[in-house]
């Protein structure tokens, strides 16, 4: 037997190339980019996906409710007198079985659901909900309900954020957030309208600008209406006439349109306010002929004004082309009012949006028309006040100021009118605000037996500061580099227990008179009082800082100094635990 | 939502309507057990899909809105055709439903509004598109035809001069020339002769060889008094189209106006012989033949001739002038020769004993003396009793061309 060596131990190892690139591929592999990334990151890129299947799903549903609207009432915009009378019957009742058999939780104000998914709910959204919003709305909108889309695509965006937010196992806090998130992908795509929806779920769902949440609700709202534009094209929802505010006296018409929007608001509201309740409370069987009984009803007046069946776009778009006469343009105002309350309070799936629009443009045209009538100098057009119309009454029905007059320039696409949106928007809103106390997405909520947080509470909820907290500091301030016999004699009149000191960086520093007392009794008495002091120093607040961040850096600190911002050295005032707690009592009491 | 209940596993609430907890029922089933990339994967696969059939539903779905709205369009077209403005506009409004950004459908909408005479409404319309588009020059034409029927002249100037300036998508050269001899003629119809000149020389110096055209032009000349322009435009068309009446009328017109009456007479005897019904061409005509057979100064003509035509347009004065006295009340002698007629009459009666036809054929000073003494009467004369007819319109029109007749 030869001793020859193995060819495993006399051939060199086949010799292995190490590729450049080949750590870079692993690293740009998917499921490693996956794996590592962060929780935030992850967020935001499901932002993007979130706003582009919210995107898909509102042209989606845009074109089912136009392709129903064609089959059930007609090509026309004055649709034949049998299939206006029958298609919302018919319609209200499938929908009517729809949502009381397969999906019973379409149901209501989309807003105020994804409210609930967040403040409830843990983000949750059963995904059926996306369907049977879906299903049931398109089919309400398309066979004439006095319903727009808005609503429903703001849940079904939502719906799609929480689905993919549980199935990705976000943290719970994300998946609480997420909802929003695709709310306002929802709400663009269906408005075209990135910064209104933007604005509208901040205003209206959060609450608050909250950085972490911002980037994302961006994200989902852009990417949405990328989508919508790519798919339907990217003109907004009206074309607007020209406008120029030639002289600022003009500025009064449209604050008495504002006045006219806050009153149209308040009937708006006390419709629903009054009808929905009652209409619920009927027995279960009724619930099932309630969407049929309104639909009929809408027929009836939509018999001699079509225009206020379905969502209403393009007859907002004629108003402002002053196609109809002021005395038109004020019955089909009233009409929606009255029908869209139908619709809504009956239990038939839609949003609101859309019907506000509408009412505003008519009342805006309305108010618009008169006012030429008497005033003929005014340069204003039957198309501007109708815009501005829109802002007031979404401004006060919905009670959404600044969402209302960002709506207005975006859908305008016209700087100049947002004087005029502005004063009126304004004026509607305090109206509304001052005659009924609960805004209407509370009111709802309220109603279904939900105790959701009113935004506009929170939004005008009074902060208690550091400055009504506070209070003098009587003792001396100590100095680090005297000695501790020194700074004894100096506390020895104090009433203070726990003195302030300042190091030689004016950092400051508490320590007890105990303490001191204890140093000079164990013979400790030309050593310097930095020696006593603590190597951390003692965070500051200035007066202007809310009692949640001094709650929060006081610690277990007996005091913390309030230094002011101009001068760290100077102190303005000590503050306290107790301090703190007999503030917030205070604001409690309405103190 | 009023009977919720707690998850008794994760102590999540119930949602109203559900009867388990859908987070405990969610984990267990297939795509809780996938990992996140997974899934995450499958996500961006669902949306590459829903993507493509979007794509296929949006596709299928402008496909349908474009033939409604062709179908409503041809409708709107044939109703507007059959002067049913009204029902056009319905049309008109359908079809825009399905097609918002149509310019084709919106500007066929505002021309059936201003049919309808809903004027508001198509200024209201026009003047978003024209916000969109405002060097688009079908648009700033009718603007400009909707300010000419809301009487707003400096708006129809404005847009008159925005559409010559403006983008045209067909036939740029023609349309520019159209919409001036549109401005044009509204200038004519609103008094603004000096302007419409203006707008026509302009005109006149960028045409192109067509005789219609050159006719056109050089008629709206003619209409605000150039009648020098007007004439070498109707010549010029004559040589492109030597057989055109209406250049031919035109010319002769031009002529006829520009005291040339023998040019006038050739010319409207020429548009006689292709239109013999035109009853202005057959007036001019006559009183361009009656002013050359008045005339003693035209060529070729004995001193006997001459004479007999000067004492026949004196006999013509005379009579004029007593005529309109006595239809006014004048007193012819009564010696004040302030008045213009008197005076006329006195001179008339000074040279009288001297107008015979044998004195008037040896002195062309004489002849000239009572050529000049007959238009200055039938000028005061058309002053003070109007404008003559037959004779004395000849003999009036003939002092005027030839610088006599003093105002």
């Amino acid at each position: 037997m030869s001793a020859s060596p193995s060819p495993t131990a006399s051939t060199p190892p086949a010799p292995r190339f190490h590729l450049p690139w080949a750590d870079l591929l692993r690293r740009l592999h998917w499921r490693h980019l996956t794996f590592t990334l962060r929780e935030q990151q992850l967020f935001l890129l499901l932002a993007v996906i979130i706003g582009l299947f919210s995107g898909l799903s509102v042209v989606l549903f845009r074109i089912a409710i136009d392709g129903l609207r064609f089959e059930l009432l007609g090509s026309g915009l004055t649709p034949a007198a049998l299939r206006v009378l029958l298609a919302p019957v018919l319609g209200g009742l499938v929908v009517a079985f729809l949502v009381i058999k397969l999906f019973p939780r379409v149901r209501g104000s989309g807003v105020n659901q994804t409210k609930a998914a967040v403040y409830v709910y843990d983000g949750f959204i059963p995904f059926n909900t996306v369907i049977g919003k879906f299903v049931t709305c398109a089919l309400a909108i398309g066979s004439g309900q006095s319903l727009g889309p808005e609503d429903p695509s703001l849940q079904m965006g939502a719906g799609i954020a929480s689905a993919l937010g549980r199935r990705l196992r976000l943290s719970r806090e994300k998946v609480r957030l997420i909802a929003p998130v695709g709310a306002a992908a929802g709400l663009a795509a269906a408005f075209n309208a990135p910064i209104s929806a933007v604005l509208f779920v901040i205003e209206e769902v959060i609450g608050t600008w909250s950085a972490g949440v911002l980037g994302a609700i961006i994200l989902s709202a852009v990417s949405s209406v990328v989508i919508t534009r790519w798919f339907l094209g990217d003109q907004p929802l009206f074309s607007i006439p020209p406008y120029h505010l030639v002289h600022p006296a003009e500025l009064l018409a449209y604050a008495a349109l504002g006045v006219v929007g806050g009153l149209a608001s308040l009937v708006f509201v006390h419709l629903i306010r009054f009808a929905r309740p009652r209409l619920k409370a009927l027995p279960r069987w009724t619930h099932y002929l309630q969407p049929a009984v309104a639909g009929l009803l809408i027929g009836v007046i939509g018999l001699k004004f079509p225009q206020v069946m379905g969502a209403g776009y393009i007859y907002i778009d004629q108003a402002m082309h002053d196609q109809y006469a002021w005395q038109v343009l004020a019955m089909l105002a009233a009409f929606k009012i009255l029908s869209t309350s139908l619709s809504f309070v009956s239990g038939t799936p839609g949003g609101m949006f859309a019907p506000a629009l509408f009412i505003g443009a008519m009342m805006g045209g309305a108010v618009g028309g008169v006012e030429h009538h008497f005033f003929p100098w005014l340069t204003g057009s039957v198309g501007a006040y109708a815009l501005v119309g829109m802002g007031a009454l979404f401004a006060g029905f919905l009670r959404v100021p600044m969402t209302s007059v960002f709506m207005v320039l975006e859908v305008s696409g016209n700087y100049s009118i947002i004087l005029p949106a502005m004063i009126s928007n304004m004026i509607a809103y305090l109206i509304s605000r001052q005659y009924q106390s609960t805004p209407l997405f509370d009111m709802l909520s309220k109603q279904d037996g939900l105790d959701l947080p009113s935004m506009e509470e929170r939004r005008e909820v009074e902060t208690p500061r550091v400055e009504d907290a506070l209070r003098p500091y009587s003792g001396p301030i100590l100095q680090g580099g005297d000695s501790i016999a020194e700074a004894l004699r100096h506390a020895a009149n104090s009433p203070q227990g726990v003195l302030l000191a300042q190091d030689g960086e004016g950092s400051w520093c508490s320590i007890t008179k105990e303490e001191l007392q204890r140093q000079v009794e164990a013979g400790n008495t030309a050593a310097p009082l930095s020696s006593l002091l603590p190597s951390t120093p003692l965070p500051h607040v200035h007066p202007d800082q809310v009692l949640d961040e001094a709650l929060r850096r006081l610690g277990d600190a007996p005091l913390l100094p309030v230094v002011n911002r101009a001068n760290f050295r100077k102190l303005e005032g000590v503050i306290s635990l107790s301090d703190i707690l007999q503030a917030y009592r205070r604001q409690e009491s309405g103190g | 939502m009023t009977a919720e209940r707690q998850c008794p596993k994760c102590g999540q609430i119930i949602p109203w309507g559900q009867v388990e907890c859908p987070l405990c029922t969610e984990r267990t089933s297939y795509f809780w057990s996938l990992r996140r990339d997974t899934f995450l994967l499958l996500t961006l696969l669902v949306l590459l899909l829903l993507f493509v059939a979007t794509g296929f539903a949006t596709k299928f779905y402008h496909a349908q809105e474009k033939v409604i709205a062709e179908q409503w369009f041809a409708r709107g077209e044939a109703e507007l055709r059959a002067g049913q403005a009204s029902a056009a506009v319905e049309d008109f409004r359908n079809a825009l439903a399905y097609s918002r950004d149509n310019a084709k459908y919106r500007l066929e909408l505002d021309k059936a509004l201003l049919a309808a005479g809903r004027l508001q409404e198509a200024h209201a319309r026009l003047l978003a598109l024209w916000e969109q588009e405002p060097g688009n020059g079908v648009l700033n034409l009718e603007l400009a035809r909707l300010a000419v029927r809301q009487s707003s002249v400096p708006e129809a100037l404005r847009y008159y001069h925005n559409a010559i300036y403006g983008e045209w998508e067909k036939d740029p050269v023609e349309q520019r020339h159209a919409a001036r001899l549109e401005l044009a003629q509204f200038l004519l119809r609103s008094g603004q002769k000096a302007a419409a000149q203006s707008e026509l020389i302009g005109l006149a110096a960028d045409l192109p060889p067509d005789s219609g055209l050159e006719t056109q032009v050089g008629s709206l000349l003619l209409a605000s008094g150039e009648n020098d322009q007007a004439l070498k435009l109707f010549l010029e068309a004559l040589r492109l189209n030597p057989g055109q009446e209406a250049a031919l009328f035109s010319a002769g017109e031009a002529y006829y106006n520009l005291g040339n009456y023998s040019a006038a007479a050739h010319y409207l005897r020429r548009a006689l012989e292709g239109d013999p019904h035109s009853t202005r061409a057959q007036t001019l005509a006559g009183t361009a033949r009656l002013i050359l057979s008045v005339n003693p100064s035209e060529p070729r003509l004995s001193r006997q001739e001459r004479a007999k035509r000067t004492f026949r347009a004196f006999q013509q004065a005379m009579a004029r002038l007593l005529n309109c006295a006595a239809s006014r009340g004048i007193n012819l002698q009564a010696g004040q020769e302030s008045r213009r007629l008197q005076s006329l009459y006195a001179q008339a009666m000074d040279v009288q004993p001297d107008v015979q036809i044998p004195a008037l054929g040896e002195d062309s000073d004489l002849r000239a003396t009572v050529m000049d003494l007959a238009f200055d009467i039938e000028n005061a004369t058309a002053q003070e009793c109007g404008q003559p007819q037959g004779l004395d319109l000849a003999l009036l029109l003939l002092g005027r061309a030839q610088g006599g007749g003093r105002p």
